[in-house]
């Protein structure tokens, strides 16, 4: 969310609808998701207060971004991915109260697995991928310096990727087994391309030289590549639940978060070095961005990251219980010093 | 002739903290004109539209031109047409990202 405060000025080239709005819905969410916890640890007869906070930070956060955004004169295939992702998480969020309505009910009113199917996968390829697709086509270019590319297969990506979410989503509830195979090889196909236009993109940089963060980052768009192709080869053979499930937990662990941390080892500096530098620019002695940047612990930490994702692998693979409580130790601990290097940032 | 050249040569101390080449080298200064009261007006592009650098390279060339003893008042302006390519770039900087 943070970053979309960030991001969206950035990409569509418009001002924040309403910054006030912006602090009261962080502490509305912030108490929201803090109470929600708190809740399903000490009073479960506190979730409808702490739920309806979280739900109604939520609320405001989708407001903010759909307002800032209809500022935007030309309308491209970027305002497409991300209005599709706020859209996507508007549903996530209304079937996550179907779901809690269906348990408050004993699970008879809706079909519950249905919702919760949809739920997971709108959260996650709707919300989080079309949303990093969407930054990617922006951040890219950004961070190779590339020009002179073409755009045209992002519309295939994008018409490709969100029919294949229609028709699983759909398949939930029809319990069509085809057309969840469909889906997912769409799916699939959406996410080649993608793969295939970010490769082209990267073809047409001046920057030869890429920071280790960002290509942290591009090589964990290989590694959702591969969990699309595994989902769509697992859909083959239906009853593979245990299988999907493991799929869902790589697709954030490696894609979703991978992605993400890779791309904020740059953009935390960026904001950094405007917010305590950008009066002194021109000035010399005036550190550069490069300065507040350790190339040799991005090596340390996303290597740490690498490695934990192929022991989880391995332990998925392997039914090997230890192995899996190690790796999540080692990915702990690269989180830590993530979060380390990232204070370090913060206080140069 | 001789304010602008040394406009100029101030500007190769502003440096885009992103790339860390300067912008002359980048081609990232279109045109600078000096009036006979030494009034500076320099128009400007950046590499990418949206940059969340804008500002601070923006106010890095007006300090830097307002930091001469000469010069009495500059105005900036960004424009985006033409935009920016790599061809704009001086061969030094082209080599430099290279590396």
């Amino acid at each position: 969310m943070g970053a979309m405060y960030q991001m969206v000025p950035v990409t569509f080239l418009v001002s924040i609808w309403s910054i006030r709005l912006g602090f009261v819905q962080f502490v509305i969410t912030a108490a929201g998701i803090l109470s929600l916890a708190a809740s399903f640890f000490i009073r479960l007869d506190w979730l409808p207060v702490s739920g309806g906070l979280t739900l109604l930070g939520l609320l405001i956060f989708l407001l903010q971004m759909v307002m800032s955004m209809k500022s935007q004169k030309e309308k491209n295939i970027l305002f497409l991915f991300v209005l599709t992702a706020l859209l996507c998480l508007f549903l996530t969020i209304m079937l996550g109260l179907l779901l809690s309505i269906s348990l408050g009910f004993g699970r008879t009113v809706f079909d519950h697995l249905a919702i919760l199917k949809s739920h997971i996968l709108l959260g996650l390829a709707g919300w989080f991928t079309l949303l990093i697709m969407g930054f990617s086509y922006k951040l890219v270019p950004m961070f190779s310096l590339a020009h002179g590319f073409s755009m045209k297969l992002s519309r295939w990506v994008f018409g490709i990727y969100i029919t294949g979410l229609a028709l699983s989503t759909v398949s939930f509830f029809s319990l069509t087994t085809n057309l969840f195979t469909t889906g997912l090889i769409l799916l699939f196909a959406g996410f080649t391309l993608f793969t295939v236009h970010i490769g082209q993109l990267l073809k047409k940089r001046m920057k030869k030289r890429l920071d280790k963060g960002f290509l942290f980052s591009l090589s964990s768009i290989a590694g959702g590549w591969l969990i699309h192709l595994s989902a769509a080869a697992a859909s083959f053979f239906p009853g593979q639940e245990g299988l999907f499930g493991r799929l869902v937990y790589l697709y954030i662990f490696v894609w979703i978060t991978f992605t993400i941390s890779g791309y904020l080892f740059k953009i935390v500096p960026v904001l950094w070095w405007t917010y305590k530098y950008s009066g002194q620019a021109g000035q010399k002695g005036t550190p550069l961005l490069k300065d507040l940047i350790r190339e040799r612990s991005a090596v340390i930490i996303f290597t740490l990251f690498a490695v934990s994702a192929c022991g989880i692998v391995a332990a998925f693979i392997l039914a090997h219980t230890v192995l899996f409580s190690l790796s999540q130790a080692l990915f702990f601990a690269a989180t830590a010093l993530f979060c380390t290097e990232v204070i370090r940032v913060l206080t140069r | 002739m001789e304010m602008k050249n040394k406009v100029m040569n101030a500007l190769k101390e502003v440096y885009d903290p992103e790339l860390g080449i300067n912008v002359i080298d980048l081609g990232l200064i279109y045109e600078i004109e000096v009036d006979e009261k030494n009034h500076v007006d320099v128009k400007m592009t950046l590499t990418t539209p949206g940059c969340p650098l804008h500002d601070s390279i923006v106010y890095g060339v007006k300090h830097c031109i307002n930091s001469l003893a000469a010069v009495k008042t500059v105005e900036v302006q960004v424009v985006w047409e033409p935009a920016w390519t790599p061809e704009k770039m001086s061969r030094l900087a082209s080599e430099q990202l290279k590396f």
